[in-house]
């Protein structure tokens, strides 16, 4: 025994423990200056108050990203709460009385009443969590109230999650763990502390030993898809997404997002940029400013369901879809996508303009696999008098449009769409993120006063113009084109890349798709909108533009560098954010397929026993020397394994007495003493040569006996 | 028959599960098997919270949510271990336990050893009993701690140290870990000493040679005093007289040994009308009393003749033959 710690006769005294632990890390610590003033700052506080200063700070780290997001007021009462707990600790004053905490918890339930409206929804219920949280700090007592306070501070470090699921947050959530772990862990101890490093080292390893653990769980525990129940209404809030209808502005303020919009891998090979048109919503009726969707037409009662006559040739391409949470219902899928795909947890829905929706609101990352045909034709062979709907525009607006159609007409549908692209093409027409303002007549002030404006001025204009020419047309909305990562092949589609073109009807040949817009910037269909809009010089410094603009250049080391990160946040969703029910099913079976064989099974086994050989071979290090020493440690650890130890400096004879003491068989007591008397004749008596290899053979042969 | 059967399952349980044994003769390592671990209200609370967060992950879709549920979860699993690992491996030896009184707490010494690489902390050690352990440790890498354990004794005879439990929540307090150890240690109790026993028996008995009374009369002179004598052999004439020469201190008178040697306490001889226990009873407080006052004193009981001596091991071996008289003299 080296040290023995004459405690135990009563449990020691805080007093006497924070003193101690004081002691200790005054003496740990070096003698500069701020070391003392360290040093002396530890010797002042007491182990009680330090526990609770720990206990404050992982509160603080539980509730400060909440502060983000609460109302003002909440987050200055919470931390107000905190603060005057801290004052408290280190003052050592007494903890408020219940009849002023009452009245004041009562206050704040008022107030989050008033400021949410209610106190069920998910940001009321957050918010009554953190202001519990910050007054429970003020009424603890007794153990039990450390450990609602570390569970409570659990809890609403989830919520967070409601908020923000970034990388960044991840990394504050193992970092909250490791805090809240190391003031449950500061709790338990009994004597002496270990400075805080140690403690929050050790919480580190706890967590550290939990991970393989943790991952196991998180890909293979099963998956159910939620929600489990109808979710309060501002569950889910706060995204940005393309709207149904179409008015000058609506395309371009979309455009300024560089929120996701959806994600797409492909799995054949990727068709080339200019045929990436996500469809989206079909609008058609125009009311002189604002174009809307025609809804189903209503039908006679008998009448079969309109059906449309799509005929797609070539082959398929087949991706699969990760669209982030729109709070919309509506799909944006790759022309020309087959509507039969299965999409987890959603009914799929198909208009007869073929658009794709679901029956809910998109209100989790969705995920999805599609297979799409480049090439297609819309009802080639519908009668024109159904096209009636598509032929409509407003009486009394855009009467110069309406005379610049009726001069431009061409013979034949085809031949009028590529007149007014040429116009677009030839004619000094400016594509701008900021048109100037439209007056009444908006098509009639793109046309031919500002002739500046975005997408939607382009394709709106150019379904009048043909609308105007008798020709039906549509305008279609949805994404364009999409950045290619070359770090993991997904091709990211933004809101920026929002879009508009048109669609016209042409006998024989269908639905055909016309893109204004490509007329007048190609570079927008086959890059990007950055590319294609002209570059502003910041500050009128030419260059400087060129420098904040490089990343388009996409061989850039800033270029690089984006697409690492923006792969690391794809991998972020994919598997992490977004492993649902589906995704774990077909993760484990790629596992099993690729895992479950004969190969690896032989592999697993092999692993083990390399592991229990190198086991076995460690428990037996240190003592091959001596074959008769080996015998008698094998008998050593047999008799350990019955529960009589032998002490460390204790030897043969001593052992043996105990050993006698041991409850077990004569015969097996008689081998023991035999074995016992055997090795000390052999270690320490005078043998012969000849009969010392018969004794080890004896004493191999007991061991057996006195097992 | 099932109140029969009871304690007969009671007992396989003990034996097989929890592995109580009569005896865990010298020092007892604690390996995993001894050690016996469920979680504390703590640990089914964070249960109900792990739940819940599940819950809350699953119907909000919060896939950090499923990463954090998970992630604390697994703490706990590790938890587990840890306060497992906590107890396990620990050395337990018996150490030394002095004779008391029946009616004092008997003091069992008893040594936790950590021949580890990891220091153990919180570990409450108490004798098995319906209440909560009262004494807490630490037990540091490669050294050992002592923990003094009490008992109250009733009966004299050898007193076996009761089963231990060694009990630990350490490190997250969601799990009690807890282990049993029967230290192969025992007590000696001797006999309750009587409070109000009568005066030593110094003229009640007779010399060996059988000449007449035996008893403190032959005044041999005057010495100091000292503690433990008699107040009525202190000497107050001398006293009285402030001799300088003695410094002016009290004095007690001197009587020769040799009738000092025949101061017997004969078991015997005490009225056999008396309870057995209650003579066993008087009997130590006359060795304590003789003790006391320096008299060497012959002891006698049954077939035991101790004596005629003085000092701790004839004081020890009168109160070891009183508190066994009647008993197997074997622990």
């Amino acid at each position: 025994m080296t040290a023995q710690d004459q405690r135990g006769t009563a449990p020691a005294t805080a007093a006497a423990s924070a003193a101690a632990a004081a002691a200790a890390a005054a003496a740990s610590t070096p003698a500069s200056a701020p070391a003392t003033l360290r040093a002396r700052w530890t010797r002042q506080l007491t182990r009680d108050k330090s526990d609770t200063l720990l206990l404050l700070l992982a509160a603080l780290l539980v509730l400060a990203p909440h502060f983000a997001h609460l109302p003002l007021w909440i987050s200055a009462a919470a931390g107000a709460t905190l603060l005057w707990r801290a004052t408290l600790t280190l003052r050592g004053k007494r903890l408020p009385p219940l009849w002023l905490l009452l009245p004041v918890s009562l206050l704040a339930m008022a107030g989050v009443y008033h400021s949410f409206h209610t106190l069920l929804g998910r940001d009321a219920g957050v918010a009554m969590l953190a202001l519990l949280l910050a007054f429970k700090l003020l009424e603890m007592h007794a153990r039990r109230d450390l450990f609602v306070v570390v569970f409570l501070s659990f809890f609403l470090l989830l919520t967070n999650f409601f908020y923000s699921q970034s990388i960044p947050t991840g990394a504050e959530m193992v970092l909250t763990i490791v805090v809240l772990l190391t003031a449950q862990l500061t709790f338990q101890y009994t004597g002496a502390v270990p400075p805080l490093r140690r403690r929050l080292a050790a919480a580190a390893r706890i967590v550290a030993y939990s991970a393989p653990l943790a991952l196991l769980l998180f890909f293979g525990f099963p998956r159910i898809q939620g929600p489990l129940w109808g979710m309060p209404g501002d569950a889910h809030s706060g995204h940005t997404g393309m709207s149904d209808t179409m008015a000058p502005g609506t395309m371009s303020s979309l455009a300024r997002s560089d929120e996701v919009a959806f994600r797409v891998r492909f799995i054949d090979p990727e068709p080339p940029q200019e045929q990436l048109y996500w469809r989206g919503i079909v609008l058609g009726d125009y009311d002189g400013r604002t174009w809307h969707r025609i809804g189903p037409q209503p039908r006679a009662r008998g009448t079969p369901p309109a059906t449309v006559g799509i005929t797609v040739s070539g082959k398929p391409v087949r991706h699969e879809v990760t669209v982030e949470p729109s709070n919309q219902r509506w799909l944006f899928a790759l022309e020309m996508t087959d509507p039969g795909l299965a999409l987890p947890g959603y009914a799929l829905r198909n208009s007869t303009e073929l658009e794709l929706s679901t029956n809910e609101p998109i209100a989790a990352r969705l995920r999805y696999e599609a297979s799409a045909y480049p090439e297609f034709r819309i009802q080639a062979d519908a009668d024109p008098a159904q096209m009636q709907p598509w032929l409509q525009l407003p009486a009394g607006f855009n009467p110069r449009t309406l005379a610049l159609a009726r001069q431009m007409r061409r013979p034949g549908a085809a031949a009028s769409a590529l007149a007014v692209l040429q116009m677009f093409h030839g004619g000094p027409y400016a594509y701008t993120l900021d048109p100037p303002l439209a007056g009444r007549d908006t098509v009639d002030d793109f046309l031919f006063n500002s002739k500046a404006g975005f997408c939607e001025h382009y394709a709106g204009a150019f379904v009048v113009l043909m609308r105007a020419m008798g020709v039906p047309a549509r305008v279609v909305t949805g994404y364009q084109g999409g950045e290619l990562n070359p770090v993991d092949g997904y091709v990211t589609v933004r809101q920026s890349d929002a879009h508009a073109w048109g669609e016209v009807w042409i006998a024989g040949h269908g639905w055909q798709r016309y893109d204004p817009t490509a007329a007048v910037a190609p570079e927008r269909v086959r890059h990007n909108l950055a590319r294609a809009l002209p570059q502003q010089s910041p500050f009128g410094i030419a260059r400087l533009g060129e420098l904040i603009n490089f990343e388009n250049d996409a061989t850039s080391w800033l270029a690089q560098l984006r697409f690492r990160i923006n792969a690391v946040n794809n991998g972020w969703n994919q598997w992490i954010l977004d492993y649902n029910p589906d995704r774990q099913r077909s993760f484990l079976e790629e596992l099993s397929s690729a895992y479950a064989n004969w190969r690896t099974a032989a592999g697993a086994l092999a692993i083990a026993a390399l592991l229990m050989l190198a086991r076995t071979l460690r428990a037996r290090s240190g003592r091959a020397g001596d074959p008769a020493d080996a015998a008698y440690a094998a008998f050593c650890r047999q008799q350990a394994r019955h529960g009589v130890v032998r002490a460390a400096g204790e030897g043969p004879h001593s052992y043996a007495v105990r050993l006698r003491a041991m409850a077990a068989s004569e015969e097996k007591k008689a081998a023991m003493t035999q074995f016992l008397t055997l090795y000390g004749a052999l270690k320490y008596g005078r043998a012969a040569p000849g009969a010392r290899a018969a004794t080890l053979r004896a004493l191999t042969t007991l061991l057996r006996d006195t097992r | 028959m099932l109140n029969r059967l009871r304690p007969w399952v009671r007992n396989k349980i003990d034996n097989s599960l929890f592995r109580l044994r009569d005896q865990d003769p010298g020092e007892v390592l604690l390996t995993m098997r001894r050690v016996f671990i469920v979680p504390t209200r703590a640990g089914l609370s964070f249960t109900a919270l792990l739940l819940l967060m599940l819950i809350g992950a699953i119907n909000y879709n919060l896939g950090l949510g499923y990463v954090l549920t998970f992630f604390t979860g697994a703490c706990a699993v590790v938890d587990m271990y840890l306060t497992a690992k906590n107890l396990a491996s620990l050395r337990l030896a018996p150490g030394r336990a002095a004779p008391v009184f029946a009616g004092e707490a008997a003091q069992f010494e008893l040594q936790l050893n950590n021949r580890t690489t990891h220091d153990r902390y919180a570990v409450w050690v108490d004798f098995h009993g319906p209440a909560a352990p009262r004494h807490v440790t630490d037990v540091a890498a490669g050294a050992g701690a002592l923990v003094l354990l009490s008992t109250p004794t009733a009966r004299r005879g050898w007193l076996r140290a009761p089963r231990v439990r060694l009990l630990t929540r350490f490190p997250l307090g969601l799990f009690r870990a807890w282990s049993y150890w029967q230290p192969d240690l025992a007590v000696l109790v001797y006999p309750y000493p009587e409070p109000d026993a009568p005066p030593l028996p110094l003229s009640g008995a007779a010399s060996e040679d059988g000449h007449g009374q035996v008893g403190l009369d032959n005044f041999a002179g005057i010495r100091n005093y000292q503690a433990g004598d008699p107040m009525r052999h202190l000497a107050w004439r001398q006293i009285a007289r402030h001799d300088p020469a003695l410094g002016g201190q009290l004095v007690t008178k001197h009587f020769e040994g040799g009738a000092v040697a025949e101061l017997l306490l004969d078991y015997a001889e005490l009225p056999r009308h008396l309870d057995e226990e209650l003579k066993l009873s008087r009997m130590t407080q006359w060795v304590l009393e003789a003790e006391r006052r320096a008299l060497p004193y012959t002891f006698r009981l049954g077939g035991d003749a101790l004596g005629p001596a003085l000092g701790d091991a004839h004081r020890a071996a009168c109160l070891r033959a009183l508190a066994l008289h009647g008993q197997e003299r074997a622990a």
